[in-house]
């Protein structure tokens, strides 16, 4: 009870730290572009936690869905001007279709064929958006014609009117999440997570199961590219479909706690905060790589200290706190 | 006629060059429960699995409530009233107990009844209810078996396969679960078929035994006319010290 009761607060304060970020003294727009980008990272980590964490079908290219979210939307408003609050829903149609497909194909099979798929299409993918010049930019990438602050094409020359929006979406993917884990068809996920064989004999239907989470999973990456590229004003295909993008995505629910509604936020805020603090020192005492080794050095111990996450051990210590 | 619950008929399985299942016939009428004996790999757990659906048959057909069932995927078999549990057990690790059984009882709770009133009955009939927000690896062997029960009565269950389901208990657990799995066949009419080990026990439950060896029923009958039986004594008792 108490334990509920303090996350909640704790949780509630963080939101409004963050939604009134630009109102505080020392905030600048460096800040505020530092912490959209956390939203971004951690909204991409909630949306793979999903189909991995919940479902336990391990994506190594969630990439595809966050690029095609990208691309679809940039793609759209720059040669035929249709701006990106339709544009997203193109995008996430194509990640549905994408999903559907490498669903459709690796489900009905047991090991590593899934996640061997998503890395195949990855490489596919990066190779067709480095090919079609004409399309996306090539190598050099895409730039989103830019319009200014614009409406219409939901842009901005500040930052700060993506602070909400990112944030809302950090907040709805995180009660979507509360909500996945107690609903049916979260407790379906969860149980072909745990064992296939045993889910099946509960009468769940596996197969639909797994397409089902892995198409929402898509459908919630390819809306995130989608912010990101409005953000950034800019795409690539190594940034969209590499494989290092793929990690990056993977990174905050091992971090922070798989299959956990608040893993991959927290996973999310410590691995940017590690970042940037050791950006700062490197820089600070002027010793290249510091930052780097510091950064790998810190997960690693996060990794090895905590291996199931860092919102298990936290919840203990909120819970062994006296009042 | 006598309508039989479940009719498998002819039914053969190859692994590779191993034949598990020999043109095995039998058939089970609504509120029997039979016990299914024989020696290691003689081919129990693989019966199961085909009727089951875990696995396709090699050859032949699985009749239940009088339709073809062969072909029909697992999961539909369970939401047809027709459960398992594992000879190894398997349960959802990281769910509750609570949850392990409402994840079954959501797919096949009957219209008219909700399947927290579902849950609810089994972990009551099962003694679970202290336990319900335990993940299975805090319980104790005895009670994950229950789980595991519970997990396939919950909801619509008509026909319950257990495959060893009192291997590993002590002799009072073992006691106490013979009689929920005997309570569920007197008092909800569940048809039951057993796999077990332990002659003593499978004796006192089952009213027919079926005898499998080297993937071919040897033996069909009252339990008292199959310890009799010349064949199954070579082939069961013979080979296997201290089953009498
Ligand atoms: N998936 C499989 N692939 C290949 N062979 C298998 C498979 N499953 C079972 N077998 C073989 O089929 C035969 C029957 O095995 P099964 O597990 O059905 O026996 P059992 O009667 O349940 O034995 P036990 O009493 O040890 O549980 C054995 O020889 C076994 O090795
Ligand atoms: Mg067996």
């Amino acid at each position: 009870m108490m334990t509920r009761f303090s996350f909640n607060w704790i949780g509630i304060a963080c939101v409004l730290a963050v939604a009134s970020l630009p109102a505080w003294p020392f905030s600048d727009s460096y800040i505020v572009a530092a912490v959209i980008r956390t939203l971004i990272f951690i909204a991409l980590g909630q949306a793979w936690n999903v189909i991995a964490g919940i479902g336990g079908q391990l994506s190594l290219g969630h990439g595809v869905f966050f690029g095609l979210g990208a691309y679809a939307t940039a793609i759209l408003f720059n040669l035929w001007g249709v701006p990106p609050w339709i544009g997203v829903w193109a995008g996430m149609l194509a990640a549905a279709l994408v999903a559907v497909a490498i669903g459709g194909i690796t489900f009905r099979l047991r090991g590593v064929y899934f996640a061997l798929a998503t890395v195949v299409i990855s490489l596919a993918f990066e190779k067709l958006a480095r090919f079609f010049v004409d399309l996306t930019g090539g190598d050099a990438g895409f730039a989103l014609q830019f319009l200014g602050d614009s409406w219409w094409g939901l842009q901005s020359r500040e930052p700060t009117p993506f602070l909400w929006p990112a944030l809302a979406l950090v907040v709805g993917y995180y009660m979507l999440t509360r909500w996945l884990l107690r609903s049916r068809f979260g407790l379906e996920l969860q149980a072909v997570r745990d064992d296939e064989d045993a889910a099946t004999a509960a009468g769940v239907a596996v197969f639909r199961t797994k397409l089902m989470g892995l198409l929402l999973s898509a459908v919630m990456t390819a809306l995130v590219g989608t912010l990101h590229v409005q953000f950034y004003l800019t795409i690539d295909p190594g940034n969209a479909f590499g494989l290092f993008q793929a990690v990056q995505i993977q990174l905050p629910s091992l971090i922070g706690g798989l299959g956990t509604a608040i893993g991959p936020v927290l996973g999310g805020a410590v691995m940017i905060i590690a970042n940037e603090a050791t950006n700062w020192a490197s820089s600070r005492f002027d010793v290249p790589g510091l930052d780097v080794l510091a950064y790998g050095g810190l997960l690693l111990f996060i990794v090895i200290r905590a291996p199931e996450g860092l919102s298990g051990p936290l919840s203990a210590m909120l819970r062994r706190r006296p009042r | 006629m006598a309508a039989f619950l479940l009719e498998v008929a002819d039914v053969s399985k190859v692994f590779g060059g191993l034949v598990a299942l020999k043109s095995v016939s039998f058939a089970i009428e609504e509120g029997e429960v039979v016990g299914l004996i024989g020696p290691n790999g003689a081919g129990k757990s693989t019966l199961f699995e085909v009727v089951s659906g875990g696995m396709r048959p090699t050859g032949g057909t699985i009749r239940y409530q009088g339709e073809d069932i062969t072909n029909l995927p697992a999961h539909l078999r369970r939401r047809a009233g027709m459960s398992r549990t594992f000879q190894k057990i398997r349960l959802f690790n990281n769910l509750t107990v609570e949850q392990n059984l409402a994840v079954a009882a959501m797919q096949s709770t009957p219209a008219g009844r909700t399947w927290k009133s579902e849950v609810q009955s089994a972990l009551i009939r099962l003694r679970l209810t202290g336990l319900v927000d335990r993940k299975p690896s805090e319980l104790t062997l005895a009670d994950r078996k229950k789980v595991e029960i519970g997990r396939a009565i919950v909801g619509h269950c008509r026909m319950l396969m257990l495959d060893e389901s009192l291997s590993g208990l002590t002799r009072d657990e073992a006691d106490d679960l013979v009689g929920e799995i005997l309570a569920l066949n007197r008092d909800l009419g569940v048809t039951i078929l057993v796999v077990e080990h332990v002659m003593p026990v499978v004796m006192a439950m089952a009213r027919r035994l079926l005898v499998l060896d080297y993937g071919t029923i040897i033996a069909n009958g009252l339990p008292a006319e199959v310890a009799r039986n010349p064949d199954v004594i070579t082939a069961y008792l013979g080979t296997k010290k201290g089953a009498t």
